[in-house]
């Protein structure tokens, strides 16, 4: 599903040039649940972010299903981003001007899909969250925030799940809440999910462990018996 | 504290840049302006002496009696000089070619040998005075040469003489200042003029003694003595009140530019206002620490206060700058209004005035968003909730001083309480207006119902957004549209009731000087040549001597209703009422009562400043006879038509007998005006003919500078606008960016982010657009209404311009200052969240 060939990720830092990410490759396959774990300034997020799309790498190939992703324009990167792939941040990144439920609707709408208004409302109610679908973000609790982001992200059912340490901004007991939503609506969609974690507890609900540190890959296992691709 | 408010500016460059530009145009207009302006009446008043042509003029419509001749001589005492100058408007002819001969109305001026006392006329060639005029020799204006075909040397007709062009004048140092003058100048020698036989009884000649004292002697005794003396046959005044006119004509004209430019520097005030804002509200971390650590308000307070008044005068010395260098820019529109060159100089109290207005603005636009200081309370470091309100109330207490303080500034710039009164008022309807309009349009576009297309619900949400510019923005760039709109209505009104009426209904000539005995060939010659028959009226001219028996006492003063007590009065009479006079009190009379005693009728304007009504009597003086009538009724004049209107009209058999002469007016199809000119003045040549569509076009060249001057000094005010726009953008520059990011994450393309941007500045633009272009079209239907007496014209191009260019303006401007936004990665924007 998502192939990764020696991605290097060189960044500017303070006049100095700094790679986040040297050399990495990777691959996953469909349905797989893979976390990506290490400690934090490792490469994590970067890697995830161009999976994604959103930056280019300084070198290297990535390739999602068919697509070559850094072989894409600009606007052909949104398209793919659009129909392929789902994305819960860390810190939610809702719509502060729209409510819940226009920003569930906001990438249903993106594609010209019918009848946003009912599907959002069914996918807000699907993460109990339908009872408050005309509030703003800033009405809502960090947990519900991110309640929001997942459903956003599961709206157009997209073949790619990317979470981006999607509890790191939440208390323990609401990230466990976040996260059982997260697992049990990616098995009903089936979906590839890519889940960015430092938290070692929930790296190992994962199918495979993929371990960063100073953006090399330092580690791969696999965890409750799956097969490594 | 000086520390301290350099610390906080340093680093804040945005803030900076922003707060400098909003002052900075502002000032540099009103610096312009008042620099032109003082540079004009700094000419005026260095030059008075040779523009008034002597310490003491004496003016009048007769030549003095020798009675009066001799009291002019007693009292200017010996070792004084006078000259005496005529003056007269006259039809000049080149000599007949054999075709039809061209002829010219010119500005006749008969000169003596001691012309002139103060200053030095310039000719060309340069030859002493008794060279070039007398003999038959005649001095011109260059612009009076190609009208006729003519070169130096040339001979051409003037009355019943025939005249050489001996040269040209290149200064003439007394020449009369008005804003336009009927034709160009000929100057001839005194013992020349009886020969042309222009001067008739009943001509309009001006005489002027002028008058230059032996040193020691005041001008203003001598004034007063003279004109004690003389009583109703002339006017007398010193060289210091030269050319009234002229002063007031400019002391109006900047005062309104000057009023134009302050609109540009209270429309940038209002983006200082909402740039102090934002600055504070980026800040009020630093203030609650500061706070914490045990600062008090009023120490932070003064802090950004000192902050705020060095970016004001920063931005007031660049403006000063600014100004000063753009005068040159703006003396070239100003200058063919002046007919005498200016010696252009960078006025310092226009510059200390522009600096004080500057810093003055920038201080009271800013004290209201600062007092926020005072509630920021220390416990917000441990929230850290930065976007939450401030407690307690808000400052309404110091909004008096601040609006009281702007009011302040406007008056003083306006120079003028009643002016600078409405212009306060005008300006404060105008922002209220616009205020509640914007607030109205937000809320509406709040509860509109959910729009299908996403740019277009996401742009309409930009505006309704916590912390969104757009109030600021509509009333900002609002009255920027707002004045220059409404100055484009009045300029197109007064053009369309100048090119329209004039065009259909005026007259193509107004003859003038056609005495008794020329009336029927007049006609005949009119009609010969083309023209329909002339409307002729007898005129005769003649002075107020009483009002109700009391004699009218001069004051020499300037006193506005002076002028129309010491004015020429032009009488003629009538049977029936003229046409397009509406009588308003009274009522006209019947052919009993005319002959039974002189009734006068008296237009309702000059009855109020004489303060008269029906049932007083007016004394007129006609060459030394006195002639009494009683007032009948008041006329209402519609003066917009071109024709021959009169202040005073006398019932017939009382005026018959007085030496008068006869004007006419004569309607021509345009092809057949040169011939019917020609006809005229080389069988009558002492008949003056005034080309009316060449003094429309002269007028309409007069009022294309005014408008261009003044839509100069307008377009400071739509470039403010536009930074406050910048302004607004720059301050919401981190939401907007994280909103496109968002969107781009969700596989929003570029073209959709920037069609969301497109439609919030279009909608900005369009609603400030279309508040400002409904306020112009107020505020121009009121100023054509009640000051300038002009029938408003729907304009509906000029109204659409104003929407259509705001809205591009702002979609072109606003793109300008984001669309690097739309090409930031998504991935870092949001990990640095």
């Amino acid at each position: 599903m998502v192939s990764v060939r020696g991605i290097t990720m060189r960044l500017a830092s303070g006049g100095r040039a700094v790679d986040v990410l040297s050399d990495v490759s990777l691959d996953v396959p469909a349905r797989q649940f893979l976390a990506v774990a290490g400690p934090s300034g490792s490469g994590k997020s970067t890697l995830l972010g161009l999976i994604a799309g959103l930056d280019r790498p300084t070198a290297g190939r990535i390739t999602v299903g068919e697509v070559e992703v850094t072989a894409l324009g600009e606007d052909e990167l949104a398209r793919f981003r659009r129909d392929t792939v789902g994305y819960v941040f860390q810190s939610f990144h809702l719509i502060p001007t729209l409510t819940a439920l226009e920003n569930v609707a906001v990438p249903l709408e993106l594609s010209g899909e019918p009848d946003t208004g009912a599907r959002a409302l069914a996918l807000l109610a699907d993460v109990g969250l339908g009872e408050r679908a005309h509030h703003y973000p800033v009405q809502l609790s960090g947990g519900e925030q991110q309640r929001v982001a997942v459903a956003r992200a599961m709206a157009r059912r997209p073949p790619l799940l990317l979470a981006d340490e999607p509890t790191g901004n939440l208390d323990s007991a609401t990230g466990t809440q976040i996260i059982d939503l997260l697992l049990a609506l990616n098995r009903r969609l089936g979906s590839t999910l890519i889940l960015v974690t430092h938290d070692p507890a929930l790296a190992a609900c994962a199918d495979r462990i993929v371990t960063l540190r100073d953006g090399r890959v330092a580690g791969d296992e696999l965890a409750n018996g799956h097969a490594a691709a | 504290m000086l520390r301290m408010a350099w610390r906080e500016t340093r680093g804040a460059w945005r803030h900076v840049a922003h707060v400098l530009a909003c002052i900075t145009l502002g000032v540099a207009a009103l610096v312009a302006v008042g620099s032109f302006g003082d540079s004009v009446l700094g000419t005026i008043a260095g030059s008075a002496r040779s523009l008034a042509g002597g310490d003491v003029e004496i003016r009048g419509s007769q030549p003095l009696p020798p009675a009066a001749e001799e009291a002019v001589a007693s009292l200017v005492g010996p070792g004084a000089a006078t000259t005496r100058i005529r003056q007269l408007n006259a039809m000049a002819s080149a000599a007949d070619d054999g075709v039809s001969p061209r002829t010219v109305l010119v500005e006749l001026k008969a000169v003596d040998r001691q012309y002139p006392l103060y200053g030095r006329l310039a000719v060309e060639p340069d030859r002493p005075l008794d060279e070039v005029l007398g003999e038959g020799r005649a001095l011109v204006h260059e612009s009076f040469l190609p009208r006729l075909g003519l070169r130096v040397g040339d001979r051409f007709r003037l009355g019943n003489r025939e005249l050489v062009v001996s040269g040209t004048i290149r200064d003439e140092p007394d020449r009369s200042l008005g804003l336009f003058t009927l034709g160009p100048r000929v100057m001839i020698a005194a013992s020349d003029l009886e020969g042309t036989g222009l001067v008739q009884p009943g001509s309009r000649v001006r005489h002027r003694t002028l008058v230059r004292l032996p040193d020691g002697r005041d001008p203003e005794t001598v004034r007063d003595g003279l004109a004690a003396r003389l009583g109703a046959i002339a006017r007398v005044t010193t060289y210091t009140q030269a050319q009234p006119g002229l002063r007031r004509m400019w002391d109006q004209l900047t005062s309104y530019l000057g009023l134009t430019g302050l609109v540009a520097l209270l429309v940038g005030g209002i983006g200082v206002g909402a740039g102090v804002r934002a600055f504070i509200a980026e800040k009020v971390m630093t203030i609650a620490v500061l706070k914490c650590l045990g600062a008090p308000w009023r120490a932070i307070l003064g802090t950004y206060v000192l902050q705020t008044a060095g970016l004001g005068l920063a931005g007031s010395l660049l403006g000063a700058g600014l100004g000063s260098a753009l005068q040159p820019l703006l003396a070239p529109v100003l200058a063919p209004l002046v007919p005498f060159p200016v010696v252009v100089a960078v006025s310092p109290g226009a510059v200390l005035r522009g600096l004080a207005m500057g810093v003055g603005v920038t201080l009271l636009c800013a004290l209201w968003p600062l007092l926020v200081i005072r509630r920021v309370p220390p416990a917000l470091i441990l929230r850290r909730q930065v976007d939450a309100p401030m407690p307690g109330r808000e400052p309404w207490l110091a909004a008096l001083p601040i609006a009281l303080g702007l009011g302040g500034l406007a008056l003083w710039q306006a120079g003028s309480l009643r002016i600078g009164l409405w212009f306060v008022g005008g300006f404060a309807a105008g922002l209220v207006l616009l205020f509640a309009a914007s607030r109205l349009a937000i809320a509406g576009a709040r509860r509109l119902p959910r729009l299908p297309s996403l740019p277009w619900r996401h742009g309409l949400a930009n505006l309704h957004r916590p912390g969104s510019h757009a109030g600021v923005v509509l009333v900002s760039m609002g009255l920027a549209v707002m004045l220059v709109v409404a100055v484009a209505l009045l300029d197109r009104s007064l053009r369309a009731q100048l090119a329209d009426r004039g065009a259909r209904e005026a007259p193509a000539f107004f003859f003038i000087d056609v005495q008794a005995d020329q009336v029927d060939p007049f006609r005949a010659l009119v009609r010969g040549a083309g023209g329909r028959d002339p409307e002729v009226i007898p005129v005769v001219r003649s002075r107020l001597a009483a009002v109700n028996g009391q004699p009218v006492a001069r004051s020499a003063g300037s006193r506005a209703d002076d002028w129309y007590l010491t004015r020429e009065y032009v009488l003629t009479w009538a049977v029936d009422p003229p046409g397009r006079n509406t009588v308003v009190a009274g009522r006209w009379w019947t052919a009993e009562e005319a002959r039974a005693e002189p009734l006068i009728s008296v237009e309702e304007d000059i009855a109020r400043h004489l303060g008269v009504g029906l049932g007083d009597t007016l004394t007129f003086d006609i060459q030394g006879v006195s002639v009494a009538a009683r007032v009948t009724n008041l006329r209402r004049v519609d003066w917009r038509t071109f024709n021959a209107n009169f202040f005073v009209i006398f019932t017939p058999g009382v005026l018959e007998g007085a030496p008068g002469s006869f004007i006419a007016t004569a309607h021509a199809m345009p092809a057949d005006e040169p011939r019917v000119q020609a006809a005229v003045v080389s069988a009558l040549p002492n008949v003056t003919a005034i080309p009316v569509r060449e003094v429309l076009t002269r007028v309409t060249a007069i009022m294309d500078q005014i408008a261009l001057a003044i839509r100069l000094v307008a377009g400071f005010t739509i470039a403010v606008g536009l930074i406050v726009l910048v302004g607004a953008l720059t301050a919401t520059r981190y939401q907007r960016l994280y909103q496109s990011v968002i969107l781009k994450a969700l596989g929003a393309t570029r073209g959709l982010v920037a069609r969301v941007f497109a439609v919030e500045y279009a909608l900005l633009g369009a609603l400030a657009g279309l508040g400002g272009t409904a306020l112009a079209a107020v505020l121009a239907w009121a100023v054509l209404r009640f000051v300038l007496d002009v029938p408003w014209t729907w304009q509906p191009a000029t109204l659409t311009a104003g929407i259509a260019v705001s809205t591009a303006l702002a979609v072109l401007v606003g793109f300008l200052a984001t669309f690097r936004l739309l090409g930031e990665r998504p991935l870092h924007v949001l990990r640095g969240e």
